[in-house]
């Protein structure tokens, strides 16, 4: 029996970054949906079963499309939307599903760098992420490794959080997965400013994180609707 | 009567205790021979005990010596079998003390010199010795890592075999080693670097307090493009940070309240030439490193 830990397990309580995600293969990304679910790695022989810790954070960077330029209304790529399309869609959506924030960043804009530079470096914000993270040591899990019975307790929006929630859960067709991940990063947002409760603007800005998500989902409800 | 002393046998990142046991029986022919399914570098260490006993002036018994590792039927792969076997046949020829040598548990690699070279994996068999109530015998040069495991632990870190030999008789005790430097997670560029992205640097700072999985979608531009990101992130969780948990952090986990197995620190060790770069990353591996996807 030769195993080795990979990438995964290396970077255990630590960050495994993948660059450019579409251009994996597609097995290699979809083995990566275990251990981001369960924290793990079991490799499987026919003589022994070996598992290895893989709890990391997934951190992902990819163009919008093949030829880089796509994205901010496709005015970049040569292709047109489709090339965008099928480069996405390289992405399972099983996995897409895994990863709870999900932005894009439009290119610098001469205004942005005609901006006086910003007042807050690493260390500010390293300072609040310290903060939120030791609510969340005292309550004994990280946010995003929270079970989804302590999540009921510790996440509970109120009603004006908890119908938006609602309401774009049905407009979007989020999975369990996904909505039980909104509640996580709605209260990983709560920990930042220091709130008890979770409210309806942690959960907004929590659903505007997943819009990479919601946009794959109108791309393919647009598909269907071309196709009829 | 056959000595005996305790190592390990490593099940992924687990340690599983191994008893070593060696007997001399009689016979006229001098054997050595190692049973317990172990690979081709514990079949080998014979060769290096006889080179090591040579070193010392030592030479083995011209018996039939043979050394069980036990449990039989567990797979036992790596050269840490090397140490265990030498002090359990030392123990066997009467040149270490048998009872003293059943309570530790052994792990290392020797030199053909005597030497005792380093070998992965230290900081699990240490928990591992911890959990059984033995003292440890490790290799010098990963007493700082076995040091970790907690205050209570014994542990000999005897850079030759000698030297471990003068410890037992009392002619050179050796001191317990210390816990090893924390490794710094270093600085990276600085948010203050990035113009504008307000949103991006937002998320960043929400993904790094929950541990949350990031996807950055960007077009490619020669400045604004996702490799800048990934410097920005790298650096976004600075040395003082939870978020720099990394190799860093491993005394840390020991009493972490977050309640995951310690493993092993390695330093911070990316490669460029690999698409995938875990820059901050903990195992229980055995030291090799290959692009392996997520495990293999």
């Amino acid at each position: 029996m030769r195993a080795r830990p990979g990438e995964a397990s290396l970077a255990h309580r630590g960050v495994l970054f993948l660059d450019e995600l579409p251009e994996f293969h597609p097995q290699v990304l979809d083995s990566l949906r275990q251990p981001l679910e369960t924290g793990s790695i079991t490799v499987a022989r026919a003589n022994a079963h070996i598992v290895y810790p893989a709890r990391f954070q997934l951190v992902a960077a990819m163009n919008p499309c093949r030829c880089g330029g796509g994205g901010d209304g496709g005015t970049g790529c040569r292709r047109g939307p489709r090339c965008a399309r099928d480069y996405q869609a390289r992405i399972s959506g099983p996995m897409l599903d895994r990863i709870d924030l999900q932005i894009h960043v439009p290119a610098v804009t001469p205004a942005d760098l005609a901006l006086p530079p910003p007042v807050e470096g690493t260390a500010e914000a390293a300072r609040r992420v310290a903060r939120a993270r030791d609510i969340q040591t005292a309550r004994g899990y990280l946010n995003a490794h929270l079970p989804t019975d302590i999540l009921d307790h510790v996440a509970t929006p109120d009603r004006p959080g908890e119908a938006l929630l609602n309401e774009a859960a049905t407009a979007h067709n989020l999975t369990a997965r996904s909505y039980h991940r909104v509640l996580r990063v709605a209260r990983t947002i709560a920990d930042l400013e220091g709130q008890e409760g979770v409210r309806r603007i942690h959960i907004a800005e929590a659903l505007a994180c997943r819009r990479g998500l919601f946009e794959a989902t109108q791309l393919s409800a647009g598909v269907a609707l071309a196709a009829q | 009567m056959a000595a005996r002393t305790t190592s390990v046998a490593f099940d992924g990142a687990e340690a599983g205790l191994v008893d070593v046991q060696v007997q001399v029986a009689g016979g006229q022919q001098p054997i050595f021979s190692v049973v317990g399914l172990g690979d081709k570098a514990v079949t080998e260490s014979r060769e290096r005990v006889r080179a090591a006993f040579a070193a010392l002036g030592l030479s083995l018994p011209s018996k039939r010596l043979i050394v069980n590792l036990a449990p039989a039927d567990r797979p036992k792969e790596g050269a840490h079998f090397d140490l265990p076997i030498a002090v359990s046949v030392l123990a066997e020829m009467g040149i270490l003390p048998k009872d003293a040598v059943e309570g530790h548990l052994v792990f290392g690699e020797l030199g053909a010199d005597a030497r005792i070279r380093s070998a992965p994996g230290a900081l699990p068999a240490a928990v591992a010795a911890n959990a059984a109530g033995l003292s440890l015998i490790c290799p010098e040069a990963c007493g700082a890592e076995a040091a970790w495991a907690g205050g209570d632990l014994a542990i000999l870190a005897p850079a030759t075999l000698i030297q471990l030999i003068n410890h037992f008789k009392g002619t050179q005790v050796l001191a317990r080693p210390v816990p090893g430097e924390l490794l710094d997670a270093g600085t990276g560029p600085d948010l203050a670097q990035v113009r504008g992205q307000e949103a991006a640097k937002r998320a960043l700072e929400i993904a790094a307090a929950g541990h949350h999985n990031l996807l950055i979608r960007s077009p490619q531009s020669p400045d604004g493009g996702a490799a800048r990101f990934r410097q920005v992130d790298d650096g976004r969780a600075p040395a003082g940070s939870p978020a720099g948990a990394g190799a860093g952090r491993i005394a840390g986990r020991l009493d972490d309240p977050l309640g995951r197995r310690p493993a092993r620190t390695r330093p911070a060790d990316t490669d460029p030439s690999l698409p995938l770069a875990a820059p901050l990353g903990l195992d229980g591996s055995n030291g090799r490193r290959r692009y392996a996807g997520p495990a293999r």
